[in-house]
């Protein structure tokens, strides 16, 4: 299956174009720094150590479309590059870490977006969401290292 | 002007730490990974300013709010993204000067996007006076946008021909 992705005639343009791979590689960090860089900031609200000034709900809010922007804009040039060398990747372990990492990650993620208004009507914001907070800034951390690690250890990349 | 740049470069190489990390299996990637975690902090930052800045988004806050609000975080993420960047330049350094990519980005992009930057932050508050930013801010805010984009964009170059990682 993977093997059939690899070799399919648009994958293969996009694999042979140093433009088009170059295009998708910049998309794809400009997404992933936005969407991490959004993220742990607003962990880092919750842990009480970036913006105090401002109440919780309107940061997540003012921060959300481009969390999910970059998201979703990262998803879909990650899986582009992945494509390029699809049948290489799915076969090593670091990679797979990287996905389950990432996967952890974005539904840590959707959990605090979805728990901040229920921890903002509380008089002091909850225990388990800074525990939370604490363990989304971890499983980010652990994503990109992941990540860079992959080409050390397999030679992909 | 040439020789000065290789002169320097390969006196960084032969520096502690350039000698270091070059000999290390292990520290490259956690360098990389360290530019990379200060790069999410430093472009997340940045990137949430300008956007409000051009009026595109939400605006639960003013410009000039977000960027006080975040003014820590951002500088933060820029020390480790530096930090990060200079220790893997030390490595390498002789190498890296040769690609042109990477002689834009750090030669002429960064530093234009840097100033640019400290420009905005600096400027912000007299473009926000109200809700919504001046006409002057918006493209302000659009300018830098694209700036940190073609920085990723000559990184990106740079990653794809250079000798060390596509010999």
């Amino acid at each position: 299956m993977w093997a059939a992705l690899q070799h399919a005639e648009w994958v293969t343009i996009l694999a042979t174009s140093r433009w088009l791979y170059g295009l998708v590689s910049v998309v794809h960090y400009v997404a992933l720094f936005s969407c991490i860089g959004t993220i742990v900031l607003l962990d880092l609200r919750i842990l009480g150590v970036a913006e105090r000034n401002q109440a919780l709900p309107a940061f997540a809010e003012q921060l959300r479309p481009w969390t999910w922007i970059g998201a979703g804009a990262a998803v879909i040039s990650g899986f582009l590059l992945f494509a390029t060398e699809a049948a290489d990747y799915a076969a090593v372990t670091p990679f797979h870490v990287k996905m389950l990492i990432v996967a952890l990650a974005l539904i840590s993620a959707l959990a605090i977006e979805w728990r901040v208004p229920k921890w903002n009507r509380a008089p002091v914001i909850p225990v388990t969401a800074k525990f939370l907070a604490l363990i989304s800034i971890a499983l980010w951390l652990g994503a990109v290292l992941a990540a860079v690690e992959i080409g050390p250890l397999t030679g992909l990349g | 002007m040439h020789d000065a740049v290789l002169a320097c470069s390969r006196w960084l190489e032969n520096t502690p730490w350039g000698v270091t990390v070059r000999d290390s299996a292990w520290m490259s990637p956690v360098i990389q990974w360290m530019h990379f975690v200060g790069l999410s902090m430093w472009l997340g930052t940045t990137f949430s300013v300008d956007l409000r800045l051009m009026g595109v988004g939400k605006r639960r806050q003013t410009a000039a709010e977000l960027s006080n609000g975040l003014f820590a975080w951002n500088w933060i993420g820029f020390g480790v993204a530096v930090l990060g960047g200079f220790l893997s330049f030390s490595a390498e350094a002789t190498t890296y000067v040769q690609n042109t990519g990477f002689c834009l980005k750090l030669a002429v992009l960064t530093p234009v996007a840097l100033i640019w930057h400290v420009v905005v932050q600096k400027n912000i508050g007299v473009w926000t006076r109200t809700e919504q930013s001046s006409a002057i801010g918006k493209r302000a805010g659009l300018i830098e946008f694209l700036l940190w984009i073609s920085v990723v964009a000559a990184s990106v170059a740079f990653l794809l021909t250079n000798a060390v990682t596509h010999p």
